[in-house]
């Protein structure tokens, strides 16, 4: 019998949720970036695993960045 | 009346005179028919994402005020029509706001303001009083090797 394939899963919780402090903000870029890949994608939330509703704020958030060129819709995030 | 906030970027070959003019052009615009500013903030000269009109470097005026909304179209025009205005953004922060709304807005920034002043202060102060301490103890020790040295 074929041992059974075992996925390696963490626990992920939204970061907004547990940290009531982090304020989502377009003007916070240094927030944003982390969730931009260094080509400047948002960040999908299956991988950060934050909740339906702050990755909603967090997209529109990049998206208003974006258009106020602090962050680049694509290319290298300056850091 | 509404509430809203704007991000415009200059162009950065701009003098401060021009800088400071075109703030207050905007200002001015912004404040007619019982409008208010509640804060404005130069963040100054910042690397641009990508390039606007050719140019990688911009001066970032941001600016929260509450006025109607034909004078933000009228700001926009203006806007538009200058060349030294690279890029702008309004948003609308609320949907109505008074007098009082504008007074209590403008001393909730002005707290702002102080506090993070004062909290920048004590980390200065913090860091100093670590960096006089570091430097008493080396100096203690520099003593104590002066001491064995005399000794010896």
């Amino acid at each position: 019998m074929p041992p059974k394939k075992r996925i390696f899963q963490r626990k992920r919780v939204c970061r907004f949720c547990t940290d009531s402090e982090m304020i989502i903000d377009y003007k916070d870029v240094k927030v944003l970036r982390n969730f931009v890949t260094e080509r400047g994608k948002i960040i999908p939330r299956r991988i950060f695993g934050t909740c339906a509703s702050h990755q909603r704020q967090v997209c529109e958030a990049i998206k208003r960045a974006r258009q106020i060129a602090l962050l680049p819709y694509s290319g290298n995030t300056p850091r | 009346m509404r509430r809203y906030e704007t991000i415009y970027i200059l162009r950065p070959t701009l003098g401060d005179d021009e800088i400071t003019k075109i703030i207050d052009n905007t200002n001015a615009i912004l404040s007619t028919d019982g409008g208010g500013i509640i804060s404005i903030d130069k963040w100054g000269l910042r690397k641009l994402a990508y390039l606007i009109k050719k140019e990688s470097n911009g001066y970032y005026v941001f600016c929260d005020y509450a006025t109607d909304p034909a004078n933000v179209t009228e700001m926009e025009r203006k806007f538009r029509i200058d060349e030294s205005i690279m890029k702008y953004m309004t948003l609308k922060t609320s949907d109505s706001i008074d007098s009082e709304g504008i007074e209590a807005a403008r001393n909730e920034y002005e707290a702002a303001k102080v506090a993070a002043e004062e909290a920048e202060a004590e980390q200065e102060k913090e860091e100093q009083s670590s960096d006089t301490t570091e430097t008493a103890e080396s100096k203690k020790e520099e003593k104590t090797e002066t001491a064995e040295k005399s000794g010896e």
